[in-house]
């Protein structure tokens, strides 16, 4: 085991930079071990150095507009399943979906942080319009989110640049699909209601979202820009 | 380094050494550029998600997409045969049947798609015994489980591998694949959704699974 490489000359094509961008809150002790794992432990310190920078600094600037985008419906989901396991509504396998998917959601919200780091939007303030105070209202609002979800991601994915962030969008992705699923079958209606689900861009998905008026307040997005910073 | 971490324990889901299987007569520097083509994801706690997927696999391009697509189709094969047996068993009954109609539907769909977006580099379908799973209701239900559950463990792993206009494609199918799975998960009463994230499967741990269920006799 004499041989030693540069961080640059393994990893050529900033996967393993990548991997090591998402690992966060750790102290050099623990960076540097993670570091020397993945490398075989051949890594030269100096070169894991250069490695220490914020997660968003080293995405791309397309990549840290979606996984926003993204962010953003996941506080939307989030939000809403937090709220009407609250406001008491729920029953049986109705409260037991939202207490599941809500944990989901709140997980995906904490993930795309942590990967967004200081480029990461505020969650807007949200009004879910009475739809987390009725068991019908809930189920129909759950299927319209989750399926909307689906689809978003599905638009998405072909365009991100970051493999990292690609292996956590189809991670996710295929959760909401599950979630659309479960909500479906809960609402009597077929979970599976076709062989091919059809990815929408996001200035369909923002018009969807912005047809149920839930976000009140938000950082501005648009279809084309990046969201503006806030913090 | 003290608290270095040991290849079992980053390994959770045995793929490097997988990798390591598969280079063992490579020099160490050839296996460390390999490495380095992981697309693997790390979060919180150092656990590796996917354990490294993309670990022996080469750049996209058309033809690692077909291979790709050949392997995904062996699995459509699979599970269009498995719920077209099961229909025609006379063995299911209920919403589990409605299942296997409306879901077997979908599998010969996404054959017939893989199939024509394959062209003459199409293989041919396996044959396949399905060991009495498609003759008992019980034993359907937790095949057809885990039928689907590899499935998006297999799309998912392979996503990062394929250019981006296939992936658009299987995309296009790894959720349904997931709606069938919630489907069945909660027809038993199982968690729909048992993980905030679904986890992507190397190539060689989705073969290996499928050869443990013995299912196919020749392919």
């Amino acid at each position: 085991m004499n041989s030693e490489f540069t961080l640059a000359e393994v990893d050529r094509d900033g996967a393993i930079q990548e991997a090591i961008e998402e690992v966060s809150g750790d102290s050099r002790a623990g960076f540097l071990t993670k570091a020397a794992v993945l490398s075989g432990g051949l890594i030269g310190g100096g070169a894991v150095l250069g490695a220490l920078a914020s997660p968003a600094a080293a995405a791309t600037k397309n990549d840290v507009a979606i996984a926003n985008f993204a962010l953003t419906l996941e506080y939307l989901e989030a939000e809403f399943y937090t709220e009407a396991v609250r406001m008491g509504a729920l029953r049986g396998q109705t409260l037991r979906f939202a207490q599941v998917v809500g944990a989901h959601e709140r997980a995906h919200v904490a993930a795309l942080k942590k990967m967004l780091g200081r480029a990461a939007v505020r969650k807007p303030t949200f009004n879910f319009r009475g739809t987390t105070e009725n068991a019908a209202k809930f189920e129909a609002t759950a299927v319209l989110l989750e399926d909307t979800g689906v689809a978003a991601y599905k638009g998405q994915a072909g365009l991100i640049d970051s493999t990292a962030i690609l292996n956590a969008a189809l991670a996710i992705h295929t959760v909401e699909a599950r979630h659309a699923s479960w909500a479906r079958r809960i609402s009597g209606k077929s979970p599976a209601p076709a062989a091919f689900d059809k990815p929408k861009t996001k200035a369909q998905i923002l018009a969807a979202v912005n047809g149920t008026k839930f976000i009140v307040s938000q950082p501005q997005m648009s279809a084309q820009g990046t969201p503006s910073f806030t913090g | 380094m003290s608290d270095h971490l040991t290849l079992a324990a980053v390994d959770t889901s045995g793929a490097i050494r997988e990798a390591l299987d598969e280079t063992a007569s490579d020099s160490r520097s050839e296996f460390l550029k390999r490495a380095a083509v992981a697309g693997g994801t790390i979060v919180a706690g150092g656990v590796v998600i996917g354990g490294l997927p993309k670990l022996v696999s080469a750049a996209p391009s058309p033809t690692q997409d077909a291979a790709i697509l050949n392997f995904a189709l062996l699995l459509e094969y699979l599970e269009a045969e498995f719920y077209t047996r099961a229909v025609r068993s006379g063995a299911l009954s209920g919403e589990t049947l409605r299942f296997a109609r409306v879901v077997g539907a979908h599998e010969r769909t996404h054959v017939a798609f893989l199939k024509k977006a394959l062209g003459s580099k199409a293989r041919s379908k396996p044959t396949f015994d399905f060991k009495g799973t498609t003759d008992n209701q019980a034993k359907f239900q937790a095949t057809a489980i885990l039928l689907e559950d590899t499935g998006v463990a297999a799309y998912n792993g392979q996503g990062p591998n394929l250019t981006k206009k296939t992936l658009g494609a299987a995309a296009q199918i790894v959720s349904v694949e997931a709606r069938h799975a919630a489907w069945i998960r909660d027809i038993v009463r199982k968690n729909p959704a048992p993980a905030a994230f679904d986890a992507a499967k190397t190539k060689r741990q989705i073969e290996r699974a499928v050869a443990a269920t013995g299912f196919i006799t020749s392919s």
